[in-house]
Parts: C-alpha cells; sequence; structure tokens
C-alpha cells in the first residue's frame, strides 16, 4: 500500500502573530517556520501505517515556495520514504487555497496511484479546514475527516472520528483519504541521527506550471485584523467598592 | 572531544532550538555540565555521562512535545 502525506510549511506554533502594517496579511518576514502541527500528526500515522508493514511507502508531498523543502526533509527525517515538492511562489496562508492544494494533490495522486491520503484537518495559518474533504470531492473517494484512530484491514480502512458530541466510527473502502486530528497519535521528535539519514532521500522537484492546472486563488483577502486587546482590570479599595462595582454590572 | 560527547552536543543543539526556554539558555545548561566532566578519562564514565545527557535530550523533547499539545488543545478545544 502506497500511502501520501501532505504536509505545509506555516509560521511556527509559539511564534507571536504579527500582521502587516498594511493589514493585507500576517508578516512573515524573519519569522521562525515550522512543520504544520496537524501535518506532523499525519505524518506520524502513515510512518506508524509503515512500521506495522501496512504501507509499504509513505511519500510525503509540499506545496509551497523554494524554503518549503526544509519541511519536506522533516517529514523524510520522521520516517517518510521520499518526497514530492511542487514548487510554487505563491503566499501559503492566503494566496495558496485549498482547492488549488486538493487539485495538485489530485494530479499527484493520478501519477503515483497512493491508496491512501492522510492529511493534517488544518493548517494553523489558513485554518481553513478544507483540502482533505476538497481532495476527495475532486476524487470521488471515501473521506474520514478529524479521525483520532486509524487501523488498516485488507482493503477496508476502519476509522474513529471525532464529531460533536461524541465517536463515529466508519469503515472506508480505498483509496481514501483521512484527516487526522489532535487526538491522533503524538507525533515523534526527529532526532539527530534521522535528520542526518534524511538529506540522503530523493526530493522530486515539480514545477507548479508544470502540472497544468490553474491556482489562482478564488477567495480574495479583504484585511486582516489583530484580535482586540484585553482591557485592564482596575483595583478596588475596599469590600463595599467590590459590591457596588458588582451591582453596576448587574452580577449581583 | 570525544566523538560521543561531540554527537551528544549536536543533539543537544538540535532540541534546544524548539526547547521553550531558547537555545542559548539550552547552552548555558549543557556547556557547564559538559565542562565539568572534562577531566573524565576511563571510557566506561564517559559513557555513563553521555547516557545521562541523553536522557535530558529525551526529557526536552517530550517538554516539547507537552507544551505542542498544550497549546494547540487550547487554541481549538
Amino acid at each position: 500500500m502506497k500511502v501520501f502525506v501532505a504536509v505545509k510549511r506555516t509560521l511556527d506554533y509559539a511564534v507571536k502573530v504579527r500582521v502587516k502594517a498594511d493589514k493585507s496579511a500576517v508578516d512573515l518576514a524573519n519569522v521562525k517556520m515550522s512543520m504544520n502541527p496537524f501535518c506532523e500528526i499525519a505524518c506520524e500515522e502513515a510512518v506508524r501505517l509503515k512500521e506495522k508493514k501496512v504501507a509499504k511507502e509513505v511519500i510525503a508531498v509540499t506545496v509551497g515556495p523554494k524554503a518549503a523543502q526544509e519541511t519536506l526533509r522533516t517529514a523524510l527525517a520522521m520516517g517518510a520514504d521520499r518526497g514530492i515538492h511542487v514548487v510554487t511562489d505563491m503566499r501559503h496562508d492566503t494566496e495558496l487555497q485549498p482547492l488549488a492544494v486538493a487539485k495538485v494533490l489530485q494530479a499527484l495522486g493520478a501519477k503515483e496511484s497512493p491508496d491512501m491520503y492522510i492529511l493534517g484537518k488544518q493548517s494553523i495559518d489558513g485554518d481553513n479546514n478544507q483540502t482533505g474533504q476538497m481532495l476527495a470531492g475532486l476524487m470521488d473517494a471515501p473521506i474520514a475527516a478529524f479521525a483520532s484512530e486509524v487501523s488498516v484491514d485488507g482493503d477496508k480502512v476502519h476509522v474513529t472520528r471525532e464529531i460533536d458530541g461524541g465517536l463515529q466510527k466508519i469503515d472506508l473502502g480505498l483509496p481514501a483519504v483521512v484527516t487526522a486530528d489532535l487526538r491522533l497519535n503524538e507525533p515523534r521528535y526527529a532526532t539527530l541521527p534521522n535528520i542526518m539519514k534524511a538529506k540522503k532521500k530523493k526530493i522530486e522537484e515539480i514545477k507548479a506550471e508544470d502540472l497544468g492546472l490553474s491556482l489562482e486563488p478564488h477567495v480574495q483577502y479583504t484585511s486582516v485584523e489583530d484580535p482586540p486587546v484585553r482591557q485592564a482590570g482596575i483595583k478596588v479599595e475596599s469590600v463595599d467598592e467590590v459590591i457596588s462595582k458588582l451591582k453596576e454590572t448587574g452580577v449581583l | 572531544m570525544h566523538p560521543l560527547v561531540r554527537d551528544l552536543y549536536k543533539r543537544l543543539l538540535t532540541v534546544g532550538k524548539e526547547y521553550p526556554q531558547g537555545l542559548d539558555w539550552v547552552k548555558s545548561k549543557a556547556k557547564p555540565w559538559i565542562m565539568q566532566n572534562a577531566a573524565l578519562t576511563d571510557e566506561v564514565d564517559i559513557k555513563k555521562k553521555v547516557a545521562e545527557g541523553r536522557f535530558w535530550v529525551r526529557e526536552m523533547q517530550s517538554v516539547i512535545k507537552l507544551k505542542k499539545y498544550r497549546t494547540l488543545k487550547k487554541r481549538y478545544y
């Protein structure tokens, strides 16, 4: 079984996000970038399938600028066998949109014919949560979004999904799309020896134009705003004051 | 420098880059600890200390994992 893992290069989860002065987008200059945490979880799941001898080959795919190769290397260090890098100069949080990525994945899938696509449920920069769903729609394949448990049995995939107010168990036929939720697994840490080994693994670079797809954005970002700043509280002197303040706000 | 110690220091640096308190903090702890044990000559002693160092690397990895999980849980659930 061949498994496709889509990984995305995003802002690091720990970075404090700044909005550009013209409010067009988030400032990406001189900010630490890393792999999207949900993609890490997806990658870990694929590697685990390989370790269970269910999957024969794990292929990591990324769409993004030249620098996204680092992210691909991280995926290879986690245990993917080879990488495919679709190079484009589009900004990956605003211009490069889920439909475009889904189309790219479909085109690559047609070439490699994997049996399973494992994706993160959403990226922490765009927060769209659409790519997996759109990919399944384009391919007319079954999808299990928000997976919290995945097991493969012959040509069936058993997935436990996290839905509002409980868990849902579903069986999918292959090829299937699975998107990873937070509790699917604990992604491993890429250790130094594995990082060194990953440098020797093969990465195939494809220009986005060569796939013959139009990747233009369909959604326009009008403005990006900071969340409202929390108002400072006040210090009260006495108990009476506390009570009167509470009465003012209508709590008492 | 003993090759194992050099390897250990590299491991500490790779994991230190993502450590919540930052690479400088990790360096400021790791360097004195290594220098403190610089006088060791017995191979077995060195290996013991390296094993200890690797244990700390693993501990730091789990701290990073925990922090990542908690931040995401706070943000999305």
